[in-house]
């Protein structure tokens, strides 16, 4: 069993395990850190970018090098968490010879395809005239100025995919539910858990008659949206692979949560507005919730809130149909009946509105001050670069970040000087290494294997042994490239009996409980499925003079050697040996039995544990009645 | 001791020793023994008053079928008796006593298993032993060796009472030594006891036999404390535990000599325990240790065990040299997160004491503790910056604290009583950033929070020089103030707001023009800054928020109130603003600071030397007739109250001075009492009298005063009556007799106050008319003077329903029976069913209910 690690990210994880001849991915989550190596993309001109000095190359046509860990095309299954461990799919299955299937919720295939879409919109609605590749190669790359000479990898960043690639990966998810079982070819048994992160959120369990391997991904058990986490399904695993813990170990979602609504209500309250760059979906939903409640109490019920996406429509309406995948609080609503999420009252009051994107309707019904929740949070591309032109001057407007994917310093960089006000709140509900630890010695899985990053505290925290994974045994640690054997040894295999079979079975009883019967049969292996099947009489002789095929030829049968079992008791075989004239005998005492000499036919007869022999040269009828008397004490199977 | 209970007693005493089982319920018996204690209290002789205890204690006593709670009752009501001497004598003659307390007794009737009996033996000794003869008695019988046996006995109330009596054996040994020793010195110090008679003449042979006695039992107690405070096997722990208890309650209380021979005799045994280490003792250990604390010589010892903890998580070196292994030991238990929590804050707790102590037993100077503290604090929030321990066993030390809103809790507590160490004043600019930060940080508990700002105005007021504060931090202070009064949790708004106006009320001084300023003007700019973050928590939905929002307005505005600051229109618009708090807030505590709010502003203005600027007056005074005509009409009785409060302040003004007038109660001085001579010599000026009492009139007040003379709620109508009384006083003292006496009293009798036909003035013309019957019946006190186009007396007043009618405010005051209102409303409603005689009738009454169960009825009590 081995499990090749395709990423280093720990929160966008893509690993692939080989298990019992499948070979399953384990999530394709894409690491968007790159694109801030990148300027913005402004949706209209921008005399500042614009004029910012450049850097010019000819381009040519250089073969980047490929770097593979295993061939795509043989991927049989990919298993998907949640919908951000999922934005790397079209580069896996288009253009690669892939032709296995994906297995993902619905709330994941929905809203996975709510975000690609938007990704898509935001690139392809600024074209760009031309673009380059020769940089990426390494000589050229090493003569290119600050922080681009040092990015690592370079190779490896690809273009955005087509909304064409989107529609071609999506077509080959197939919907799962929790719990729900599927086979893979007859060898492994696959099955998400909710892992209580996200809408559809899952962590899965991989298994086989013998073996069970979880695999945690993107978890939370902080009480938001979603249906909480399935703990006690992951009990008994012999291997558990720990992803997708949380980014911010220090900061607590409440705490943040708290900065977020009370730094939204200051600047508010001074006269400015809020920029909050995120995803159309996630963390947005609990936002909107918090400040439902705190509109109200914070005297905010005037300012508008506007969401701005191309998907934000579809976004906030997936939400409130997919209820069987949310919280007991959340599903009880819909009974009675009432939208899950309270934004639907924040639409119907107009205080939330939502658009697809800053022309149109939008520009006539803008009004200031207000709160703008809109993508994407790495400042590069979206409606968030309009907004940051617009009001990054002005020391009264805030931007809080909640997206804790991207350093927000970075995402700043190519906006500075800023006067705006800047305010960081990750919020990542994911597990905690306190909750981890205490989820693990509840599941108590044989063998853990993680990021190297949860082995150690974070580099800023040297000292923190407390954001750290202290496990007994160790975790295995896995890095960008790595390929693990995972410890553990296959032993055992199901195997079918059919009933005729199972009927002609003669079982003796070789010690109380225990019975024991020969069998002789034929392996029929279908589907990774094994069964015993009688072996098929041997055909009366064909007249026919045509050529015998081999593949024809029925198995010899041949009744087998009868098993012997039992010991042979030391007193009583001297007894016997002396009543056929077989006096003269030393007994030496070995580790495992006896050796006996006889020294008149100077033959020696081992008499150990599992095993008898008997050593004499030449002797052919001595042997042979020697081996009848020993045989005299043994039972026959 | 009332007659009527005294009659009752011989059949109680009777019923109780019969059977307890019809007892109306299990409080009845500590109700008794605590009506007996009060009697006793009072210096009345129990056996004198009931000679039927005597009987009744004897009866009991030998009657071991009896209910156990009964048995137990004896046992400690022996005791009580028994705390004279001659009772004492009484008992011991007629061989009850030694019945009583014998514990054989008990055991062979099997009763002693009962923890009820023995906890009634411990308590009835305790009790007891209150003199010489006592104590003997307790000698003779060897009841120390029993008594060392209960203290760690499976029930934990017996053994801590038995530590307890323990503790008073030995303390009653040490005053009865020293009244001896004193005795012979003729030197009649005080000892605290009262009666200096244990030296009498009268008992020398005792005295001398008894102080053996003394001298016995403390050795014997000392001799147990050295020899068990050592555990010798893991089954002792408890034991060892209960000795430290008992040794931690005695250093606390014996003086010298005893506190020092104890001292020495346990000093060994308790530095064996130190170095032993046993976890569960390392608390009780602190407390011996800190008990032991008052002496020179331990002291320094008892700061470096306590500093030990803080010395090792911080890495400061507080402590110059220490033990390897005690270090080593501590670590150990630090490493442990329940321990290492407990421990750091008993050391947080007492660190702000050992700064106090002398100089030269401190290890370290006091501002290397509050460092420590400061980094301390650091760590918690997850801060390794400054922590200069690397040592991988003092990190998974530290880890222990982050984040531990306990030990934040402690450490800020213990930051804020460092603020008053000597020469601590440098770290003021350390502690600001240190606070500012936790104000700043988004995981910071809400207590945290409030405790930070606690330290924050404590440092403030203490540090009075800001030189040190720089620009930077008053920015911070600005920054976070303004994000915390918007905050999510409405405890962390209440609190910043709390703050804002704590700090208008610290004074300080600035750097520049040494001119002292409040310490809300120095740091955050003051009124231009506040106001507006006050003025929205108006808008708070949390009524606490608001309340803190008014009286945080108040204290930032008192410093424009005192100066006399001409109104501004914001000042203005906040007055109009609470106004309307007051009439439309739905809760209660907003509306009641509202009230408060103009109580502070009217007293500043009263304590204002100069006359008021016309200015201020002419907003103020309209706002306090509303305020007190709705403030009266309120629902919530605190309101109420505090809305008489202002209506008194507004009669202090009008009548200081002014013959008869008295602040405060008038029936809490004694009739007898000399009044002082100023209140004589005043000239009283009629005509003045007439001025401010119309003023009253039409402010309000006496309309104030009557509705809450007619209020439901008990503590508004007493407050109402007093003050009522204490305007009769003045106006119209019934010493003066009628009326029209004279003429200026007659000028007097005119001033009129309306009595609309609802609600409290309807009760008020009822009560008239019913006064007014009675007078046309009794022939007496002059009629009811109405304004003349109202009819002619109170009755028609009462019955007269559109109109306004007018009453004479002098006559009401005289028709009203304060007097006897006030009797009536300062009992309380419970005093007749909490008294001892309807206790003696309820045991009876249960008992005869009990005896005759036919006619028994079901009693329910209800419990909740």
């Amino acid at each position: 069993m081995k499990l090749y690690c395709l990423s280093g990210h720990p929160t966008l994880p893509c690993n692939v395990l080989k298990f019992k001849s499948t070979t399953i991915m384990l999530d394709c989550g894409l690491d968007t850190t790159s694109v801030l190596n990148f300027l913005p993309l402004p949706l209209v001109h921008s005399p500042r970018l614009s004029k910012l000095p450049g850097w010019v190359s000819k381009d040519g046509t250089i073969n980047l090098e490929k770097r593979e860990l295993l061939d795509l095309s043989t991927i049989d299954v990919i298993l998907i968490s949640n919908y951000h461990c999922m934005m790397a799919l079209p580069y896996i299955t288009e253009h690669t010879g892939f032709t296995g299937t994906v297995y993902a919720t619905e709330p994941t295939l929905q809203i996975g395809r709510l975000l690609m879409e938007e990704v898509v919109n935001f690139m392809e609605r600024v074209p760009k005239a031309q673009s380059a590749t020769c940089w990426k190669n390494k000589e050229i790359q090493r003569m290119l100025p600050g922080p681009l000479k040092d990015a690592v990898d370079v190779w490896t960043w690809k273009r955005c995919y087509s909304m064409q690639e989107v529609n071609s990966a999506l077509s080959k998810v197939q919907l799962v539910g929790y719990s729900q079982k599927v086979e893979l070819f007859g060898a492994v048994q696959v099955s998400p858990l909710s892992s209580g992160y996200s809408l559809g959120s899952s962590n899965w369990i991989i298994q086989s008659h013998h073996e069970k391997v979880s695999y945690v991904s993107g978890s939370s058990l902080l009480t938001t949206h979603p249906q909480p986490m399935d703990q006690s399904s992951l009990k008994n695993s012999d291997v558990l692979i720990l992803t997708g813990l949380t980014q911010m170990p220090t900061a607590n979602p409440d705490g943040m949560l708290g900065e977020f609504c009370s730094n939204l209500a200051m600047t508010i309250r001074a006269g400015g507005n809020v920029l909050v760059p995120c995803y159309s979906s996630g963390v947005i939903y609990d936002l909107l919730e918090c400040l439902y409640q705190f509109i109200e109490s914070a005297s905010l019920g005037t300012t508008p809130f506007y969401f701005i996406s191309p998907v934000a429509n579809s976004s906030l309406e997936f939400s409130q149909i997919f209820a069987e995948w949310l919280c007991h609080n959340k599903q009880t609503k819909v009974y009675l009946p009432e939208p899950p999420f309270p934004h639907a009252e924040l639409i119907q009051t107009n205080k939330l509105k939502h658009y697809p994107s800053i022309h149109g309707d939008f520009s006539s019904e803008f009004r200031q001050p207000c709160v703008v929740f809109t993508g994407h949070p790495s400042l590069r591309f979206g409606d968030v670069v309009h907004f940051m032109e617009l009001w990054g001057k002005s020391s009264l407007n805030t931007i809080i970040f909640t997206e804790p994917d991207f350093s927000y310093l970075d995402a700043l960089a190519p906006y500075q000087p800023l006067a705006m006000k800047c305010v960081y709140c990750p919020i990542d509900t994911r597990l905690n290494f306190h909750q981890v630890s205490k989820l693990l010695k509840e599941v108590q899985p044989l063998h853990v294997v993680c990021p190297e990053q949860y082995t150690q505290p974070p580099l800023t925290q040297s000292h923190r042994s407390d954001l750290m994974l202290e496990l007994q045994p160790p975790p295995m640690p896995y890095r960008r490239c790595s390929v693990l054997n995972l410890p553990f040894r296959r032993r055992y295999e199901r195997v079918y009996i059919l009933p005729e079979l199972a009927n002609s079975l003669v079982p003796s009883e070789i010690k109380p409980g225990v019975s024991v019967a020969t069998v002789s049969a034929v392996v029929h292996s279908k589907d990774n499925k094994h069964t015993l099947q009688s072996v098929p009489k041997p055909p009366p002789v064909a007249p026919s003079k045509k050529r015998k095929r081999v593949m024809d030829e029925p198995p010899v049968v041949m009744t087998p050697k009868p098993l012997l079992s039992g010991a042979v008791p030391l007193e009583a075989f001297l007894a016997t040996l002396q009543k056929h004239g077989i006096t003269e005998v030393k007994v030496e005492e070995t580790a495992d039995g006896h050796i006996l000499h006889l020294q008149a036919e100077d033959t020696l007869i081992q008499l150990e544990e599992d095993g008898t022999h008997i050593v004499c040269d030449n002797n052919e009828p001595l042997r042979t009645t020697l081996r009848d008397l020993v045989l005299r004490f043994l039972q026959k199977l | 001791m009332d007659r009527e209970c005294v009659s009752l007693l011989p059949r109680v005493c009777e019923v109780l020793a019969a059977s307890g089982s019809s007892l109306p319920d299990d409080t009845s018996l500590e109700k008794l023994l605590d009506w007996f204690t009060e009697v006793t209290k009072a210096g009345t002789s129990l056996l004198e008053s009931c000679p039927c205890l005597l009987e009744f204690i004897s009866s009991v006593v030998h009657n071991t079928t009896l209910d156990p709670s009964i048995l137990s009752f004896t046992l400690r009501l022996s005791g009580l008796v028994a705390v004279t001497e001659d009772a004492f004598t009484v008992l011991q003659q007629s061989s009850v006593l030694d019945l009583v307390f014998n514990l054989q007794h008990w055991q062979e009737a099997g009763l002693w298993e009962d923890p009820c009996i023995r906890i009634g033996w411990i308590q009835g000794l305790r009790t007891m032993m209150q003199h010489p003869k006592a104590l003997g008695f307790f000698v003779q019988a060897d009841f120390l060796k029993p008594l060392l046996q209960l203290q760690t006995d499976k029930s934990l109330f017996v053994a801590s009472a038995a530590n307890q009596m323990l503790a008073h054996v030995l303390l009653s040994c040490q005053s009865v030594s020293s009244v001896e020793s004193n005795g012979v010195d003729e030197e009649g110090e005080d000892v605290g006891r009262s009666s200096g008679s244990i030296a009498d003449l009268e008992y020398p042979a005792i005295t001398v036999e008894t102080n053996q006695d003394y001298a016995a039992v403390v050795t014997a107690i000392s001799e147990c404390l050295k020899k068990s405070l050592v555990p010798r096997k893991n089954s002792q722990l408890h034991q060892s535990l209960q000795i430290l208890k008992l040794l931690a309650l005695l250093l606390a209380q014996t003086r010298a000599p005893l506190w020092e021979k104890l001292l020495q005799m346990v000093a060994d045994s308790v530095y064996e325990l130190l170095a032993a280490g046993y976890s569960q003792l390392v608390l009780p250990l602190m407390d011996v240790i800190l008990a032991a604390h008052s002496d020179l010589v331990h002291t320094a010892q008892s700061a470096r065990v306590l500093l030990l903890p803080l010395d090792i998580i911080t890495g400061l070196n507080l402590l110059t040299t220490t033990a390897d292994e005690q270090q080593f030991s501590m670590v150990e238990q630090l490493k442990n997160k329940t321990s290492c929590i407990s421990m750091i804050c008993v050391c947080l707790t007492n660190t702000p004491q050992i700064t106090l102590t002398a100089a030269d037993c401190l290890p370290c100077p006091p501002v290397l503790i509050v460092t420590a503290v400061l980094s301390l604090l650091r760590l918690c929030s997850g801060d390794f910056s400054s922590s200069s321990s690397s040592s991988s066993s003092c990190r998974d030390v530290s880890r222990n604290i982050i984040g531990s809103s306990k030990v934040q809790k402690c450490a800020l507590e213990a930051l804020i009583a460092l603020s008053g160490s000597p020469g601590v004043e440098v770290k003021l600019p350390e502690v600001v950033t240190l606070l500012v930060q936790y104000l700043d940080n988004p995981h910071s508990d809400p207590t945290v929070l409030h405790k930070s700002y606690q330290a924050l105005v404590r440092w403030m007021s203490v540090c009075s020089d800001l030189s040190s504060i720089t620009d930077q931090h008053r920015q911070d202070l600005l920054q976070v103030a303004t994000k915390r009064s918007c905050d999510i949790r409405w405890e962390v708004r209440d609190s910043t707001v709390e703050f804002l106006g704590r700090l208008a009320g610290v004074s300080v001084v600035q750097t520049t023009a040494e001119e002292v300023s409040d310490a809300s003007v120095a740091l955050l700019g003051g009124c231009c800054f506040t106001t507006p973050l006050l003025r929205a928590a108006l808008q708070d939905p949390e009524s606490y928020v608001r309340a803190s929002a008014i009286s945080a307005l108040a204290q930032t505005l008192a410093a424009s109130w005192q100066q006399g600051a001409a109104l501004t229109q914001e000042h203005t618009e906040i007055v109009n603003q609470l106004l309307e708090v007051l009439s439309r807030d739905t809760e209660g505590f907003a509306r009641r600071a509202v009230v408060r709010y103009f109580i502070a502003w009217l007293s500043s203005r009263s304590s204002h030397s100069s006359p008021p600027p016309l200015a201020s007056s002419s907003l103020l005074m309209p706002s306090v007739r509303s305020v007190l005509s709705r403030g009266s009409a309120d629902l919530d009785w605190e309101v109420k109250v505090h809305t008489l409060e202002l209506a008194e302040l507004l009669l202090h003004e009008a009548f200081s001075g002014q013959r008869g007038y008295m602040k405060g109660n008038p029936t809490q001085t004694h009739p007898y009492a000399v009044i002082p001579d100023t209140l004589h010599t005043r000239t009283h000026n009629e005509e003045d009298v007439v001025g401010e009492l119309n003023s009253l009139v039409q402010w309000g007040v006496v309309s104030a005063l009557l509705s809450g003379l007619v209020d439901c709620d008990r503590p508004v109508a007493l407050r109402a009556c007093r003050l009522l009384m204490t305007l009769r006083e003045v106006v119209c003292p019934l010493s003066l007799g009628a009326l029209d006496a004279t003429a200026a009293m007659a000028m007097v009798a005119k001033v009129t106050c309306e009595l609309p036909g609802c609600g409290w003035a309807r009760e008020i013309r009822k009560m008239l008319a019913t006064k007014a019957k009675d007078a046309e019946r009794g022939c007496s006190v002059g009629e009811v003077v109405d304004c003349d186009d109202c009819g002619e007396a109170g009755q028609e007043a009462a019955s007269g329903g559109g109109q306004t009618p007018c009453v004479s405010v002098c006559e009401v005051l005289r028709s009203l029976d304060l007097d006897e209102r006030l009797d009536v409303l300062t009992r309380s409603s419970d005093h007749v069913h909490n008294s001892p005689f309807s206790l003696l009738q309820d045991i009876l009454t249960a008992s005869s209910a009990h005896s005759q169960p036919d006619t028994q009825q079901e009693v329910i009590v209800d419990c909740y």
